[in-house]
Formats: C-alpha cells, sequence, structure tokens
C-alpha cells in the first residue's frame, strides 16, 4: 500500500498535465501538492526501515522491495522532487514559456519523478535498469524546454551518451544472468536483487568481473564518473533550473544507487577488493577532471555541474573504502543533494534577473537580491566543505576512513584536489556575489515567501553539519549493513 | 544430431547478424543503410524462434513477434519516412573510411572473442558458440555510433548496439525474464521516439542533420 502512495501520486500529477490542455496554473499547484504525498511515503518507509522490520515487497513476484538503501533513497528522491515542483515554471509568476511548453514540462517532470522513485524501489534489478533508461528518455525530452542551438545540442548528446552508456549496462545485467542461468537454471524471479545476491558466491568469477566493468561503464556513464561525464556539463547547464536540480541532486544519487546495489552481488563473488580498486580509480579520476575544469568555467550554471562530478567522484571513494567508507559515502551523498537541489533551484532565480548564465554577466548578487545571495554563498560554502555544513563532516569522515583503509597516498592526493576546487569555486562565487550590479538589472527578490522556504534546506545542511540526527545514523547504519557486511 | 542442428542453426544466425553488422559499414546511402538493418533485426527474429524450439523455451515465440514488429517493420518505416522528410539521402564523409572501417571491424570481433573467453567457456550450452559474435555486434554498433557524423545514422548504430544486446541474451539465456524483456522493449520504442523527435529538432535548429555542427557548448 505504502508502495502504491510512494509511486502514484507522480503518474497522477503526469495524467493531469496531459488531461487538462491548455495548461493551467492549477495544475502546476496540483502537481507541487501531489509530490507531498509521495515523500511522506518514503518516510513512513524510513521509519518502516528503522522500526527493524523485515523489507517490505510489493506485487507479483516481489517486483518492489525498500530496505534501507532503498529507503535512504526515496527520502532523497522525493523531497528534491517536492522542492523542485514548488520551484517549477507555471506557478503563477511570469515565465518565458508558453502553455504547450508548460503543460509538456509538468507531463515529463512528472513522469521523470516516478521513473526516479521505480528505480531505486524495483526488486528486479532489470526492472531497475529500465527505470533509469527511462529517466533519460523522459529528462531528454525536457531539457530543451525553449528550443535553442545549445539546448539542443546538449539533449541530443545527452540521450545518445546515456543511452548507450545504460545499454552497456544492460549487457552487464546480461552476463549476470547468463551466468546464474548456466548456474542453477532459468527462474522467473532470478534478476531480484536477494536472489542474485544469495547466488553469488557460486558466479563464476571471470564472468563477474566482465559483468561488473559493464555494468560500472554504463551506470557510471549516467552518474557522472569520469571519462564518461562529458553530457552532463552541457545538459545540467541547458536544463530548465528545476529540473537541473533534479538530475545534479538526485538522479546522479539514482545511479549511484544501482552501482551500489550491483556492487554488493559482484563482490559476494569476487571480494571487495576488484570492485573497490575500480571505483577508487575511477572516482579519483572524475575528482581530477572536475577540479581543474571548475578552475576554467565561465558559466555558473556549467560550475555547478562540474561541482556535482567533483562529488560523484568523492562518493565513489567513499564506496571503495569499506564499511567506514560507505557510511562517509551516504552521508556525503544526502549533504550534496540536499547543497546541490538549493543551488540549482537558486540559479534558476538568478538567471531569471540577470537573463545569462555567464559569470561575466553576474555581479552584485547579495545587492540585488539579498536573500538569493545569501542563500547561494551559504549553498556554495556548503559545497567547498566549509563547516558548519554538514559535507565538512561527511568529507572529514571519508577522509579518515581512507587513512583508516591504509590508503595514505590517495588521500593526500584527494586532498589537494578537494582544495583546487575549493579556491576556484570560492573565487567565481566571490565575483557573483560582490561587486557592483551590472547596469539595466532591477533590485529586489523575485518571490520571498518561496525564497524563504529554501532556508529549510540551509537548515538541514547545518543540522548535519553540527550533529547526526539519530534517525539519520541509524538509516546510514542499516545503509552500510546491506552494502558492505 | 539434434543437439548439433542447434547449435550450427544458433551459430550460422549469430554470423548473419554480425556480416549485416558489418554490411552497415560499407553502406553510405540512408536507404540501404537502414535495409541492411532491417535484415539484421529479421535474422534476429528468426533466431528467436530457433532458440524458442530447441530450447524449449516458448515464450520466445511471442518475443519474436514483437521484435519482428517493433524492429523489421516499425523502426524501418519510421527511420525511411524520417529521412525523406529532413532530404538526407546521402551523408557526409564519415570520420573513418570504407576500407579502414572494415579492418577495424575485423579487429573488433577478435576482440570480442578475446573478451568473451571465460564466459564461453563457464557455459555448457549448445549455443555458446554465438557469444563472441554477440559481443562482436556490440562493438560494430558502438563503432558506427562513434564514427558517423549524420544524427540519423548515429541513431541506427545505437539499434544494431541493442540487437547485440538482444543476441547476446537469447544465446547466453534463452530469453530474459518476460517481464523484463517487455519493459525493454518499451524503453526501446519510446527512447526511439525521443530521438527521431530530435532529429527533427536539429534539422529545424541546425538546417542539416550532420553531427559536426554540434559544437556550441565546450568546457
Amino acid at each position: 500500500m505504502t508502495f502504491v502512495l510512494l509511486l502514484f501520486p507522480s503518474l497522477l500529477a503526469a495524467l493531469l498535465a496531459y488531461t487538462v490542455r491548455p495548461y493551467r496554473v492549477v495544475v502546476g499547484w496540483a502537481n507541487a501538492w501531489l509530490s507531498l504525498v509521495s515523500l511522506g511515503a518514503a518516510l513512513a518507509f524510513a521509519a518502516l526501515v528503522l522500526a527493524g522490520s523485515e523489507a517490505p515487497t510489493f506485487g507479483p513476484s516481489e517486483l518492489l522491495r525498500a530496505d534501507g538503501l532503498s529507503a535512504l533513497l526515496m527520502v532523497c528522491v522525493a523531497a528534491v522532487a517536492a522542492l523542485a515542483l514548488f520551484f517549477s515554471p507555471g506557478l503563477g509568476r511570469e515565465s518565458q514559456y508558453d502553455g504547450a511548453q508548460l503543460r509538456r514540462y509538468h507531463v515529463f517532470v512528472n513522469l521523470f519523478i516516478f521513473a526516479m522513485l521505480l528505480a531505486v524501489s524495483a526488486n528486479n534489478v532489470g526492472i531497475m535498469w529500465i527505470a533509469v533508461e527511462a529517466t533519460t528518455i523522459f529528462s531528454a525530452m525536457i531539457i530543451p524546454l525553449a528550443l535553442t542551438k545549445a539546448s539542443v545540442e546538449a539533449s541530443w548528446k545527452y540521450i545518445l551518451i546515456c543511452s548507450v552508456g545504460i545499454t552497456l549496462a544492460f549487457a552487464g545485467t546480461v552476463l549476470t544472468y547468463l551466468d546464474f542461468v548456466a548456474l542453477s537454471g532459468r527462474a522467473e524471479n532470478a534478476l531480484n536483487w536477494p536472489v542474485l545476491l544469495s547466488a553469488a558466491p557460486g558466479l563464476h568469477p571471470e564472468v563477474m568481473r566482465l559483468a561488473f566493468v559493464f555494468l560500472l561503464i554504463g551506470f557510471g556513464t549516467k552518474a557522472g564518473i569520469a571519462p564518461m561525464h562529458t553530457w552532463l556539463p552541457d545538459a545540467h547547464s541547458e536544463a530548465p533550473s528545476p529540473l537541473s536540480a533534479m538530475m545534479s541532486g538526485v538522479l546522479l544519487a539514482v545511479a549511484l544507487y544501482a552501482i551500489t546495489r550491483w556492487k554488493v552481488v559482484v563482490d559476494a563473488a569476487l571480494g571487495p577488493s576488484f570492485s573497490n580498486q575500480l571505483l577508487l580509480l575511477l572516482g579519483l579520476f572524475s575528482l581530477l577532471v572536475a577540479a581543474f575544469s571548475l578552475v576554467i568555467q565561465r558559466n555558473y550554471k556549467r560550475m555547478l555541474a562540474y561541482s556535482s562530478i567533483e562529488h560523484t567522484g568523492l562518493i565513489c571513494i567513499g564506496l571503495g573504502l569499506g564499511p567506514l567508507g560507505v557510511f562517509a559515502a551516504f552521508l556525503h551523498l544526502v549533504c550534496h543533494t540536499a547543497a546541490k537541489s538549493m543551488l540549482f533551484v537558486l540559479s534558476g532565480e538568478v538567471l531569471h534577473r540577470y537573463r545569462s548564465t555567464e559569470l561575466e554577466r553576474v555581479s552584485g548578487l547579495l545587492k540585488v537580491m539579498p536573500w538569493t545571495g545569501a542563500l547561494f554563498m551559504s549553498g556554495i560554502l556548503a559545497i567547498v566543505g566549509l563547516p558548519p555544513f554538514g559535507l565538512f563532516i561527511s568529507e572529514f569522515a571519508l577522509i579518515r576512513a581512507g587513512f583508516a583503509a591504509g590508503r595514505p597516498g590517495l588521500m593526500a592526493a584527494v586532498l589537494v584536489l578537494i582544495g583546487v576546487a575549493f579556491v576556484a569555486l570560492l573565487r567565481h562565487s566571490n565575483r557573483m556575489l560582490y561587486g557592483a550590479p551590472p547596469e539595466g538589472v532591477a533590485i529586489g527578490e523575485i518571490g520571498r515567501w518561496r525564497i524563504a522556504a529554501l532556508f529549510l534546506s540551509v537548515g538541514v545542511l547545518v543540522v548535519l553539519g553540527l550533529t547526526l540526527p539519530a534517525p539519520l545514523e541509524a538509516l546510514l547504519n542499516q545503509v552500510v549493513k546491506v552494502v558492505a557486511k | 544430431m539434434y543437439a548439433d542442428l542447434f547449435s550450427q542453426l544458433t551459430t550460422l544466425g549469430s554470423s548473419g547478424v554480425l556480416l549485416f553488422g558489418i554490411a552497415l559499414l560499407c553502406r553510405r546511402s540512408l536507404h540501404t543503410f537502414v535495409d541492411a538493418f532491417k535484415w539484421q533485426s529479421l535474422v534476429l527474429a528468426a533466431l528467436f524462434v530457433v532458440v524458442g524450439h530447441f530450447g524449449h523455451a516458448p515464450e520466445l515465440y511471442f518475443v519474436a513477434v514483437v521484435f519482428f514488429a517493433l524492429k523489421v517493420v516499425f523502426i524501418p518505416r519510421y527511420l525511411e519516412r524520417l529521412a525523406r522528410r529532413v532530404s538526407a539521402e546521402r551523408e557526409s564523409e564519415p570520420y573513418v573510411n570504407i576500407t579502414s572501417s572494415l579492418v577495424i571491424a575485423s579487429l573488433l570481433v577478435l576482440l570480442a572473442y578475446a573478451i568473451t573467453r571465460p564466459v564461453v567457456l563457464a557455459s555448457q550450452l549448445p549455443t555458446r558458440g554465438g557469444l563472441p559474435l554477440a559481443m562482436g555486434v556490440i562493438f560494430i554498433g558502438l563503432f558506427v555510433l562513434i564514427s558517423r557524423k549524420n544524427a540519423l545514422t548515429q541513431i541506427v548504430g545505437f539499434l544494431v548496439l541493442e540487437n547485440g544486446i538482444a543476441l547476446l541474451a537469447v544465446l547466453g539465456t534463452f530469453g530474459i525474464p518476460l517481464i523484463v524483456e517487455l519493459g525493454v522493449f518499451l524503453d526501446v520504442m519510446m527512447g526511439f521516439l525521443v530521438m527521431q523527435v530530435f532529429v527533427y529538432h536539429i534539422h529545424d535548429t541546425f538546417e542539416s542533420i550532420d553531427v559536426e555542427q554540434l559544437n556550441q557548448l565546450r568546457h
């Protein structure tokens, strides 16, 4: 039942947006409020897991399942989806889009949310794959809401690169199933994650190695791991800001979730060292590419996108460092989701006022929009990892996990690269925040009450920086129990 | 004898799928390009029936019918229409000429044999001889994707890549669970429809579907 409450609202919202023609403001609001039902269901799953109940399942041959790892991701996805929907275009204020574009946006954004929620609640890894592939298709439809050369280019690269990547992940899935069939015959529920996991110790190590390489390249493309990240800055910077918030805040997390699910199976077959080494290597490479790309950025939305690659890299490194690292990685994932979704939503406000995504054209943000500016500043301070925000704690925990795992050299490299990103991000954002506002830019906030809602995100980040709330700690411990026994 | 026939038929079929994949590399006009893809899909659909019969997996007949409808009838017809609408009969010079393409294709097939060795060794199936060929089709699809400059040919490259994975699945497992298979078909169809929408978008905004022009976004 809770599964229905989790998944159905977004489908209903998409249907509503599809049937009401032409687009009406009330549809946008109805969709936004509906998303809170999903959020409630996600929180209910988290509570269920914390109460220590067996992972609930649903549907024929246990199609859906919610353990600690799923519950954590459900909460992240549903929360960011609600945030993005409340900040979506077409909720009353003037917007640059016409009715048809708004209708298309509201249909596909809700389908996109549905696909992400399905991906993290699917028990069958085949269904999980289908849902991740569907996220690409639905989001690609609304990246070029207004057709420009840049947005068409970005979405073409996005759909082509991600579809190919994700198809390779399917090859990995097939290879695993092939080995499973060779071991214990054909079975309808063989792709269910727990069944796969219990059979994993008997699978052939050579086949599983090959399968994991395909899976990591495939889902890694979607997660923005370098060198498969080339679509990411384009798509994230050209998409409408609420969509960027979801793509950067949670879509990357969903892809990392898929990698984590597979890592558990592969580790059961091979022992953890193979997947750990690959994750550490690609994580470090992502961090390297992102840090130096940040230095040369001239566009603030692309700057935020490269920062997402940086944090994806950090999370991969955490996943490769054993139980302590996994704990830090998922704490980092939660903090990054809170910070980056807020920053992309704010970048939409900045774009609305300055009419440009060029760093050069934006200055004096603190004078032009004091509240937006202050929130933007705290968001930047959070993602560069300064206290009192949550990412400081999670990065610290991650570095400690690295030293505990006996990898001081790697951690030194990570620290240097985080330092490079730190300097680059602060330099760019100082340009935006201070100085004289350019001529012709009106002074004043756009929507004061809605901006005030973002203080909730800052609140979450500060709380996570000062203390680790007991329910979250318990949930993260559940995740560690699932991922690294 | 019976098992022999099965393994011979599947190896023959897989070779056919691979050959039509390689044939794509020598085709320059979009019409013959789409034709080669159609024939490849047809051979693959027939292979589904063969495996369904010999492997005692009757649901594969159903999969074969859906596959036929989607990849032999629906998608090629749409591609032809798309090619006519955007009037892209011939492709501009690809990044790699035909002779080098064929050399690279043969190297890719060798690579496919090398990396699927552990899978073939682990398998007892009569169909295992075709597994490296399936991997070869996957690689050739990837190669078409990266060596061509035309948005339409890139879509075909992507579809060939998917054919390769379908071949891998049917040879290695006699078909993945039906519900997953149906979801995959749904994704393929939606993905294809969205991609063809983008071909129109590219055509409208850039006035050609040569993807070399897509170079606005840097760094």
